[in-house]
This record gives C-alpha cells, structure tokens and sequence, in this order.
C-alpha cells in the first residue's frame, strides 16, 4: 500500500511538471514570441515578408510602427493584412489628426477583437498569480488544470465589452458624448461633496434613495450594457436633459411619502444631490478560494458546455485526464463482469476438459435374484484394490459367523443388515473404482422382484448394464423366466444400448464351453428380440466368486478355449456414450444427506445433461424452490465444477430442506424442467395395457397415475399408426396413450409404467402438460 | 432504541472550541470588533455564478465577501468575520406524483438548510423553526415570479444550503468580550443574521430559476436595510429618535460590525416592474417604516446588477460555444442582444 502511494505522489510531481512546461509555452507563445523568425518555415517567412511590406503600404507615413510590431499583428492575424493595418492604426494613434481614410465598424469590431486578444495573456498571468493558493494545493494535480478548464474566467466580463457589444471604441453620438461628459462633471462634484453627506444623511434619507436608485439604473443599464440602456432612453425623449434615465419606473409610493413637510423642497432640487462614492462597479466580487475551489472545477462556459454534451451525469473535473483514465478504476470490465466473463469461458474450457477425460462411466449390474450380482461387484471392487484385504477379512469373518461365508465379498456392496441377514440387495449401492483407461461407478441393483422401482432407479442412470447370469442349470433358465428377461427389457427402455453379459459362476460348471454357448444363444436371441443390437452385447464368462476372468485372467488350463477378454477389459474397451453437456441442467436426486455439521444438506444424483459448478442457484423441481451450490463433491474429493454423466454430491444452502425429495429435478433457473400432470408417450408393453391405474417410473421418481387413453398402435419399425383407437395394445406392440398422473411431478424423456408388481410397458414421452 | 451505526454527535451542537490563552480580558478583546469601513449604502461585494451543480436543472452559488478583512489572520477559526456563501439547487420542473392531487400551477417547495458548520451555534441535521421559516419567505419570494400556470401539474424543488451563515452579532459578545455599555454583553441573538441569509437566498434562487430555464416574469433580487445604532452615536440616535428614527439606516448590514440592530427589512424585489414579492420588517422600526423598506429595496437593485451579470454570463455560456479566443467575437455581438432578450422577456 505504502509503495503504491509513493509512487503515486512521484507521478504527481511529474504531472505537476509537465502541465507547467505546456504553460510557460503558452504564455511565452502568447507573449508574442513569434518574433523569431527562426522558427518560421520558410512558407511563413515568405509570407510575412509580403504582408509586411502590405501593411507599412497601407499605413502609410502617418503612422509610426515599428516591423516588430507588425509582424507581431500578422502573426496574430495569419497574415490578414487588413486586420493587422486596423489593429496597429487603433495601437497608435495618428500623427497627424486628418487619417487617411474612415476605419469602417467591421475594421473596430475587430479592432477591439484584437484588443481583447491582446489581454489575454494577462488573463493567464492573473491566473498565475495565485501563486499562495497553488503552493498550498501544490501536490493536488486537478488545481493544475489547462487553462481552458479553469474557473476563473470571470475576469472576461470586467473588461470593457462595452466596446464588443456598441462596436465603437469611441462614443458614437452627440448625445453619447453629452451623456459622458455629464457623468464626468457629475463625478467631480460628488468628490467634492462627499464630506457633506454623513452630516446630512438621516434627514435626507428619501431623497437619497431617489437619486441612488436613479443612478443605480443608469449605472446597470449604462455601464454593463449599451444596448438596453439605448432601448431603455430611447422613448424617453429628453435624454440630454436628464441622463440619469430610469432603467424603472418610478415607484408610486414616493408621492405620499412627498406629504412630509421638508421632503418636497428636497424632492424639487433640480439636480439629485450627488452621493458618496459609487458601490455598484465594485459590487461583484471575485470569488474567494473557496469559491474558487467550489465552482473553479466547472466554469460557467465549458462546464455547461460539458454538461450539454455529456447528459446530467456529475463530471469530474479530472476525467478527461489520459492518467486518470489510466488509473480509474471503472474503465476496465467491472469485477462482476470479470466473474461472469470467467464463468462463461470457464464453462467452455471445463467442457473441453472433459471430453478427453470423459471416461467416465456408469456400469449397472443387473441379473435374476442370486445370481451373483454382489458378488461379481465386490470381485472387482477387491480385485482392483478398492477395498483392502483387511477389510474383506473382516467381511469374511462375520460372514462366516452368520454362516454365509461364501457372501463375504457381496456384502462389500450389501451394506445394511437388512441386506445382509437376507442375503439379497435391496436398495443401489454405488460404488467406484478405476481402471488404467476409465473411471467407472458401479451401481449394484436389486434382483429380487419386489425390488424392481429400486432397480429402475440404478438403471436410469447406467450408461451400459452388465447383466449376470447364472451358468448353472436351473439357474439361468429360472432366470430367463423370471428377472433376468425382465431386466434386460427394462435397460433397453431405459436407454442403456450397451450390455455385457457376464455368464457367472462358471467355476460352478467348470468352465464348461457347452454351457457357455448354450447360454449365448439363448441370451442372444432374446436379446435381439428385445432391442439390442448384437454388436452391442458382449458375452465374458467369469467367476465371480473365485475372480475368475473378472480382473485377473481365469485360472491356467480351465479355460483354453476361451480367447476373448476379461470382464474388466471388456468394460474398457466399450464405446463413452455422448453426454447432454450443452443441455440445460437436469439432475435427478439419487439421494439426500442431511445433518452434517458443514454441509447441513447434500443430494447426490447423476447430471443428465448439463453442467454446474459451486456458486450457481439450481431450480429444485416440482417443488420450484431455489438452492445454491455451496460444494460439488465427485468421488468424494472436491470439485469446482461438474458435467453431464458424472455422479456428484451437491452441498446446498438457501433452501429449507422440506422442498428436496427423492427424485426431485434440479435444474437450472433460466431452463426450468416443467411440472408434468399428463403426458402422451410412445411405449412398447410388456404385458397387455388397457386403460387401467398404473405406476410411473423415472428413475427415483414414482408416481400414480392412469392411463386415459390408447391412441393408437404404431409400426415397431417405421413408426406409422396401424390402428387407431385401439382397445388394448397387445405385449410387444409399440402405441401411443395418454397418461394422466396423480400428482403433477417433473417428467422428461423415458418413464417406466407398472402395474401390479410387474414392468407393463416402458415409453417414451412425447409431448406433455 | 439508541443508534448504534452511526457516531452521533452531542444532542445540544458544539461551539469551535475558543482557549482561555486567546481570550483576554474585554478590554484586550474590544479591538478586535470589526467595525462597518462601508459607506450605509454600500453593500458587500457579492460573488454570484450558476451551473454549479451539473445533476441539478439549475442551481448558484452565492458568496458575500467579509466586509472588513482581518489585519491579522485570525489566532483561530472562531474568530472568522461573518460572511455568506450559499448554494441553490433547483430540480425539476418534474411531475408531481400520483398519489399528489391535482395542481393546475406549478407547485414550489423550497428547502433552505444551514449546514451544521455554518454559524458558530451548531446546526442540527433536521430543520428548525428558523429554517423552515426561511423557506417559507423564501417560497413567497419566488411564488411572486415564477409563471406557474405553464407547468400544471408539476413540481419544483429549490433546495438553498447555507455554507456559512450570517452571524447574529459579534462573537466577542457571545464569550462576554463586549462592554456592558450600549448595545453590547447582551450576547448573540436576535436573529439578524437571517435576513441577510434570507436577502441573498433570494437572489441565488432566482439566478438558479434562470439557470434551470423556469419562466419567470422578471428577475427577483433580495436587499436587506437595516436601522443600527453606532456605538459612539448611541445617546444621540436615541435622543434624536422622536424626530428622524432610532439610528442610522444601512444597506446590507452585518450584525457583527454594529452595536446594535434595532430593525431590519428584507425585500425581493422585481426592479422590471417594481414590483416587491416579498417583505420582510423585523424590529422596532419606529415611524420610518417606509424609509427602511425603501433602504431594501435600494439594496435589491444593487444586487440585481450582479443578478444579470451572472444570469447574462451564463446564457452566454449556455447558448454559445464557448469562444477560442478571439474567433467569435463577431457573434458575440448577437449573443449580448440575445440574452438581454432573455433577462427582459423573462
């Protein structure tokens, strides 16, 4: 701080300095210094030469004028030789009385032009005779203002403008003369009668304020302006008589104040009695420092002149000052502006970011109810080193006490007891773990049936789905029945195209090629029945209890006829999926934390399309309440920002947590996500639809509803309407209805319909109010 | 409920403080009492210009230069000589709000406040009795002017800010520095600083109109006159008071240059038509009211010549690019008709 003042005071002095270099070169020039003749351009030397000779020409003899002075005329005049010819007559008056020829009133005019020029320098050197005033402002630039924004410019009307304004230097009437020389008299005689007034001032009160009225008329007709005073005397017909004219009528109340006894021999003498000295010349100050400082900084005439010109907004007198420009603070972008330039680039670049490091990917894991889902997660997550030997030692402890040993590695994602003494998952556990390529977060997802909305949650957010099945016998085909068809139907609908099949538990049919095969026919053909493409469906057999093939490679000589990848490359090498980055903001909350000590309230949830980072105010839907982002937080670690696709923990403030619900949608203020209370959708059913109550699923989202009404039924493959108004829409048909729902709830893109336990149809939302 | 924001000061004002090692006895003190070196019908000089304040419509600055400077610079502020500096702003005309009734003239609101350091006796920040007062004259004053009936349903605001007020008497007096004889140790009151403050509000409002380019019918200037009693001349002013008044009659007087005031007028006067808008007689004037009046009105047609002075040079400025130098000294010519045109149209 200290440094930056110092250097601005040595600025100051070097401003100081300059603006008095630029004055001495001013006055210097301005004090006729054209003269030498040296600095002239030859063009101008040529010239002076020439006019010179013109003017000594047009002078004549009479006048005696010295070649200093008329170049210093013809500098003045650029070289206008009539100009200077008057201007030096009017110098020096003739020698000899007769003049050669009658100067014309143009030739006056700008002879008093000249002589107003001619004081200007003495203008500037009363300005710079304030020499106590700018001493004692020395290291204030601003009272070192050009002269051309000085205050004090009331020195121009008390030169004579008299002569401006008549355009006669000399008196241009008789009556004029008259009235001149009767001022003169007049003058001599108050001098001479001054000490008589104070004797006599209380009994000649009234006449005296008769004759100082009248003089102050003549005085502030005929002193400041000719013009008036003309105009004024002109009707008044005897002006020689009596030339004090009133420049106002004469006030009435005179005549009754005239019944006094003394007052009408007062009131009659002929001539006013002359008075004391005059005030009125003196009467207008010159403005005190003070009055400098107040009104110095904005002359009248520019000061107007600037306000005209830059509407009513208060001008600082040093504004136009390049250093003050420099230093101002409000001429760069503001800091807002800084910020919300930053924020916007900001997003850009975290965009551009990403994208190489969008290796980010949500995997869920699907399959029949014991099938080995956990299972095969907890493989991974132990095999990858994301949890540590110690504490799968400490899962297989109390695994074994409960006398399911062969669950330890499940209950690394089964955390509850509820989960645990049952032995199935009940709600998504998410998890993460990295590869050397990709960062994957794993959902681990109810298989049970009564689980199925828990499942549709996780399976919202999957980028691609891992489907275990089991390779026993029985196994698989109970499950092709039960959940594991189901499941596969319900990624599908939710948008999930990629799948990998992990045939499990292959140590179980020791590593049986057959087994294999028969399962990826069987698999593959209802796959493709449901909408998968087969490119897009990989088969890895592994073993999830044993880690077979999951990370690590299966045990040597099980499986020689096996040459595809491990179930963890094969997560590698499948394709990232486009991200919604430049969609609005739409996050559907996963999960809500409450009660920490620093952050009060969090959710958690997958961006589904858009982006954010901390400081930004989200929309909570449908209860339309607003939050700000206090922290972002991805994979436990704090983050500034945060983009479509990854699975991120809000820390909110400003909102009372009543408003935040399981499925709410946050999204962005100026892109909100509406509150849906009926929708028409294209499904494809599972089961007969008719219209009958059913529950809408989007991801944690669930919500009662109806279907009002079947539309009609569409080509599965080209989409034309092949019935209208159908009375049920057949399993595996594609229709369009109309969904009425309870309550009106934040609805974008896939739902899920279900009715009585089961998956009746998933779609797709078309248009909606 | 105190308020804490804010650093409030004492409730009663201060006084700048005056040190014992400064005061001396009366005696000592006496010389120092500025006397009245004017003619009684000279007035101070005044310093008057306009377009002071660029956010405001129109607004002046008045100054009245301290009659008799100080010999010696004075051994602390306390001690200044009394002068006057005002400033008047003017904003609007703008229109009055809905919820104001219907007005077919323009309405006038005239603020006037001292600031708090204007006088010796501290001002508060809210207005007082003497300053709503002021406002009031000041209000009847430019009523008597202004050609209302052009802005129906609009409104003016003058707002007049007393940078340094006319004191009521000597400060000597205050601090018990005067004799017991005459007029003085009476201390400071009366208010007779006010009607100077009043005189010279006047005619910074009314170089303020010009400048905000509010019609008006003429140029309204403020004068005061005042009947003093001098302190060699006391015995004889009051001896004479039967025949010829109580004292003398002086233009412009500064109370703290005179013993005593035994009176005084304020007038706002329209010289164009010698017409007066506002009156105001204080005092014990006697039989002589009149010739007070007319002392004022003397006042205001002196103060007028520098009333057209500034609103001419303002015009000037206004209406004229401002000239380089000499370059428009032929349109000068026009400008000078141009504005007497302007002053006498009104």
């Amino acid at each position: 701080m200290s440094h930056r003042r110092a250097k601005g005071i040595e600025y100051d002095d070097d401003e100081v300095a300059d603006y008095s270099d630029e004055y001495a070169e001013d006055t210097q020039k301005q004090q006729g210094m054209y003269c030498s003749l040296r600095k002239l351009s030859p063009e101008d030397q040529v010239r002076m030469h020439e006019g010179k000779a013109q003017v000594k020409k047009a002078l004549g003899s009479s006048y005696s004028v010295s070649d200093k002075e008329i170049e210093e005329a013809l500098w003045h005049y650029y070289y206008d030789v009539s100009k200077s010819v008057s201007y030096l007559k009017n110098l020096r008056p003739p020698q000899q009385p007769k003049k050669p020829k009658q100067a014309s009133r143009f030739d006056q005019a700008a002879n008093s032009a000249a002589s107003t020029q001619k004081r200007k320098p003495d203008a500037t050197g009363t300005h710079f005779s304030f020499v106590s005033a700018r001493d004692f402002f020395k290291d204030t630039p601003w009272l070192q203002l050009p002269d051309h924004r000085r205050g004090n410019i009331t020195l121009e009307p008390v030169v004579p403008r008299l002569r401006l304004l008549g355009g006669s230097s000399k008196p241009s009437s008789k009556l004029a003369a008259l009235a001149a020389a009767r001022k003169k008299k007049e003058e001599e005689k108050r001098a001479a009668a001054m000490p008589a007034i104070d004797t006599s001032a209380q009994q000649q009160l009234p006449d005296r304020a008769i004759s100082l009225l009248d003089r102050l008329g003549s005085r502030a007709s005929g002193e400041s302006n000719t013009e008036k005073n003309a105009h004024l005397s002109a009707p008044s017909g005897h002006v020689s008589e009596k030339f004090q004219p009133r420049s106002y009528p004469v006030r009435p109340r005179k005549e009754p104040s005239s019944s006094r006894p003394e007052e009408p021999k007062e009131t009659a003498t002929p001539a006013p009695e002359p008075t004391k000295l005059e005030p009125l010349p003196d009467i207008k100050a010159e403005p005190s420092t003070f009055a400098r400082i107040m009104v110095g900084a904005h002359p009248s005439s520019h000061g107007i002149h600037n306000r005209s010109k830059e509407g009513s907004f208060f001008s600082i007198p040093y504004a136009d000052d390049p250093e003050f420009t420099k230093r101002n603070p409000f001429t760069g972008p503001s800091p807002d502006d800084v910020v919300v330039n930053a924020q916007s680039k900001g997003v850009k670049s975290d965009k551009q970011k990403a994208k190489p490091k969008e290796a980010e990917r949500i995997t869920n894991g699907i399959s029949h109810v014991d099938h080995g889902k956990s299972t095969l997660m907890g493989r991974l997550l132990y095999d990858l080193k994301v949890i540590d030997q110690r504490s799968l030692d400490k899962l297989r402890k109390e695994a074994d006490a409960i006398g399911k040993s062969s669950f330890a590695l499940a209950w690394v994602m089964d955390q509850t007891s509820e989960e645990r003494s049952r032995g199935v998952t009940v709600d998504i556990a998410t998890n993460s773990f990295e590869t050397e390529k990709t960062r994957f977060t794993i959902l681990d997802a109810p298989g049970h049936r009564d689980f199925i909305p828990n499942m549709i949650a996780g399976a919202s957010q999957a980028d691609f789905a891992i489907l275990v099945v089991d390779a026993g016998t029985n196994s698989f085909e109970s499950g092709l029945k039960g959940q594991t068809k189901e499941h596969a139907l319900l990624v599908r609908s939710m948008g999930v195209q990629r799948l990998i099949v992990a045939v499990n538990k292959m140590d179980m049919v020791s590593w049986s090629e057959g087994r294999f095969q028969e399962i990826s026919q069987q698999m593959s053909a209802f796959l493709t029945s449901a909408g998968f493409q087969p490119k897009n469906v990989t088969f890895v057999p592994c073993s999830g209890l044993t880690g077979g093939n999951v990370v690590n490679p299966p045990p040597e000589g099980t499986m020689l006829w096996y040459t595809g990848q491990t179930l963890v490359q094969e997560l590698d090498a499948s394709e990232t999926t486009k991200r919604a980055i430049e969609q609005p903001l739409r996050l559907s909350i996963f999960d809500i934390f409450r009660g920490g000590v620093t952050n009060p309230l969090s959710v958690a949830g997958r961006i589904a399309a858009g982006s954010l980072q901390v400081g930004d105010q989200v929309l909570v839907m449908p209860s339309g309440e607003k939050a700000t982002i206090k922290g972002i937080e991805i994979d436990n670690g704090a983050a500034d920002w945060a983009v479509a696709g990854q699975m991120v923990t809000l820390h909110l403030t400003d909102i009372d947590p009543v408003h935040l619900r399981y499925g709410d949608v946050l999204c962005s203020p100026s892109n909100p996500i509406k509150n849906v209370k009926s929708f028409t959708a294209k499904i494809l059913a599972f089961e007969h639809v008719l219209p009958m109550s059913v529950e809408v699923h989007q991801g944690r989202l669930n919500v009662a509803a109806t279907v009002s009404r079947l539309v009609a039924v569409l080509d599965k493959s080209t989409g034309e309407v092949t019935k209208k108004k159908p009375r049920a829409v057949q399993p595996g048909a594609v229709a369009r209805v109309v969904v009425e729902l309870e309550n009106a709830i934040p609805l974008e893109g896939r739902v899920i319909l279900r009715a009585g336990g089961s998956t009746v149809a998933a779609g797709l939302i078309e248009s909606s109010s | 409920m105190t308020d804490r924001r804010r650093i409030n000061p004492p409730p009663g004002g201060t006084h700048p403080p005056i040190f014992a090692s400064t005061l001396s006895t009366p005696s000592a003190l006496r010389p120092q009492r500025p006397t009245r070196t004017r003619q009684p019908s000279e007035l101070r000089k005044i310093f008057l210009q306009t377009s002071l304040v660029p956010s405001a419509s129109g607004s002046a600055y008045l100054e009245l230069s301290p009659s008799s400077p100080p010999s010696a610079p004075p051994s602390s502020a306390a001690y200044n000589p009394s002068a006057l500096k005002l400033t008047c702003t003017i904003h609007g005309p703008h229109p009055l709000p809905r919820s104001a009734p219907y007005t077919p003239h323009l309405h006038l609101s005239t603020t006037l406040k001292f600031a708090p350091f204007a006088t010796r006796q501290r001002r508060g920040y809210i207005r007082d009795a003497a300053e709503r007062d002021l406002a009031a004259h000041l209000e009847t004053a430019l009523r008597g002017v202004v050609i209302g009936e052009r802005w129906p349903k609009s409104g003016v605001d003058v707002v007049v800010t007393v940078l340094e007020g006319e004191e009521d008497g000597w400060w000597g007096d205050d601090v018990g520095g005067g004799e017991g004889a005459g007029g003085g140790g009476k201390g400071i009151g009366g208010g007779w600083g006010l009607m100077s403050v009043l005189a010279g509000a006047i005619t910074c409002a009314s170089a303020a109109m010009a400048d905000a380019g509010i019609d008006c019918v003429d140029l309204v200037a403020g004068g005061v006159a005042g009947v003093v009693v001098e302190a060699g001349r006391t015995t004889k002013g009051k001896g004479k008071s039967g025949e010829a008044g109580l004292g003398t009659v002086v233009l412009d007087p500064c109370p703290a240059e005179h013993e005593e005031v035994r009176a005084a007028a304020v007038v706002g006067y329209l010289a164009g038509r010698d017409e007066i808008t506002e009156l105001w007689v204080k005092g014990d004037v006697g039989a002589d009211a009149e010739i007070l009046i007319e002392k004022a009105v003397e006042a205001a047609v002196s103060s007028r010549t520098v009333l057209v002075e500034a609103v001419r040079e303002a015009a000037q400025a206004k209406f004229i690019q401002p000239a380089e130098n000499g370059a428009a000294v032929g349109s000068k010519k026009g400008a000078g008709s141009a504005t007497a045109d302007v002053v006498m149209s009104g």
